[in-house]
């Protein structure tokens, strides 16, 4: 949609919440990136509930437990993985439309389709170490809690080494962005976001020694290999909604390099925000 | 740097503008992006945070982490050291004679850099080698974990350097290109390399 377009929408109503709200579903030409980005807040929000307090599979367990251990650990938390799986397999499908939103970004940028292309493949193929190999292993676990308590432990060792100790998938795809933003001419992201994007990376090669070892810093669930992985992680994706949500209020719809927000607009747009709400 | 410094002449006489989007852009207060610096923050904040967590383990088992430390050999990274302070002088240089407008002085000095990058990244290689030939790998204990940990994600942020010294060496190659903020970014970068080894070297190898 052009910019010209979207000077030609009917006046926003100032009164009633709904009001607003009915307007923007129907008339805001930004509607469809909102419902990405919004998509994309509730999704970290559900999967920071579900695995961190539903299941209790973040932070990890020990990776040093004896079968005997794990198998009581499956007891213990037989119905929160159960449930909290069931969840995750629902919301799973978010995450194509948070990829899309990224990839859109890209696509504003002044760069090749290319990167947006191998950002979505990537990121379609982060789901499975990143999310659902873990809820499908540790689903079978809790389904068969009668199975020989060897099994069960491969099991959770499985579960636990492809979520945390698979990063290179992740890895690239920082890199793929990173250098997106670090070509891009239509200044769709600050450098500085390139940058973390490669902190970020970096950090994504620390968690390998986690295949090694059973315990200490460097084990599944160590200060280093996990810790301050989350922290950097958690701290890279609150800057990455936010820069969206940025990126989103700045659309024009045109071509060019993305224009700066004025106070004015800024302000305008926060109200805008508000009305979605 | 200002529009007036980033405007040079040429001893032929020809006067050679720096990059539009320099000239436009208001006096800067750090050489290079200021994006750059954001980067050095970030990476400063997470080694600082190994470094942390290696002074608490430290701490727990002293014995351990000085017997352990007495099998590195205190001389091979002082010569790291000194590979990395030379390539941080001839980088320096290389900035200096981009300013100057002295591309051929500040091309030298970049391959320089690289050259004395690659002697750090070939003294540690061999450094690896002599101590997982003596049964020194990255599971022997605590002490020798953490000195393959920390080196070798190092030694990745040197592997990225040789591709920044690469965009450095690019940018100064062409009057076409030439961005010297571009130049000073990359050299800011390497300087992070440098200034994370040193603290490296003073935890590993120094620190009694």
């Amino acid at each position: 949609m052009s910019s010209a377009e979207t000077g030609a929408l009917p006046e926003r109503p100032s009164g009633l919440r709904l009001r607003r709200i009915v307007w923007h579903w129907r008339h805001d030409p930004k509607r469809e990136l909102w419902i990405a980005w919004w998509t994309m807040v509730i999704f970290y929000q559900l999967f920071g509930l579900l695995f961190f307090v539903v299941t209790r599979t973040q932070p990890p367990p020990e990776p040093s437990w004896e079968p005997a251990r794990v198998v009581q650990w499956f007891d213990e938390n037989r119905y929160g993985l159960l449930i909290g799986f069931a969840f995750v397999f629902i919301i799973s499908g978010m995450t194509s439309i948070m990829n899309a939103l990224i990839a859109y970004s890209m696509r504003r940028m002044s760069v090749s389709r290319a990167f947006a292309y191998s950002y979505l493949v990537i990121y379609a193929l982060s789901t499975l170490p990143g999310m659902l190999l873990l809820a499908i292993t540790l689903t079978v676990g809790a389904m068969r809690p009668d199975r020989d308590p060897e099994l069960v432990r491969w099991i959770y060792d499985f579960a636990f080494m492809t979520f945390d100790g698979t990063m290179g998938v992740f890895l690239v795809g920082s890199l793929v962005w990173m250098v997106a933003i670090l070509l891009d001419k239509n200044r769709v992201f600050p450098k500085w976001f390139a940058y973390l994007n490669l902190c970020n990376a970096l950090t994504e090669v620390v968690v390998a020694p986690a295949w090694i070892f059973k315990s200490g810093v460097f084990a599944w669930n160590g200060v280093i290999t996990w810790w301050i992985d989350v922290a950097v992680f958690v701290t890279y994706t609150i800057v990455f909604i936010t820069l969206l949500r940025r990126m989103i209020l700045r659309e024009d719809f045109g071509t060019g390099p993305l224009p700066e927000l004025s106070p004015d607009q800024a302000l305008a747009s926060s109200g805008l925000m508000k009305a979605a709400r | 740097m200002t529009h007036l410094e980033s405007t040079q002449h040429l001893p032929n006489g020809v006067q050679m503008e720096a990059a539009p989007r320099e000239t436009a852009a208001p006096a800067r207060f750090v050489p290079g992006q200021p994006d750059m610096w954001a980067f050095v923050f970030f990476e400063a904040l997470l080694f600082t945070s190994y470094f942390t967590v290696y002074m608490v383990c430290r701490t727990r088992s002293p014995d351990l982490f000085l017997q352990s430390q007495a099998h590195l050999d205190l001389r091979v990274g002082a010569l790291n050291t000194i590979f990395l302070l030379a390539s941080s002088w001839s980088v320096a240089r290389c900035v200096q004679a981009a300013r100057e407008r002295s591309f051929r002085a500040a091309r030298t000095n970049a391959f320089l850099t690289l050259f004395f990058g690659f002697a750090f990244g070939v003294s540690k290689v061999l450094e690896w080698a002599t101590k997982i030939e003596q049964g020194l790998t990255f599971t022997t204990n605590e002490f020798f974990s953490f000195y393959y940990f920390l080196t070798a994600i190092h030694f990745l942020h040197v592997l990225i350097g040789f591709v920044v010294l690469g965009i450095a060496v690019y940018q100064i190659s062409s009057p076409a290109r030439r961005s010297q903020e571009i130049i000073e970014t990359c050299a800011t970068y390497w300087h992070t390399v440098d200034f994370l080894w040193v603290v490296i070297f003073a935890l590993l190898y120094v620190m009694r």
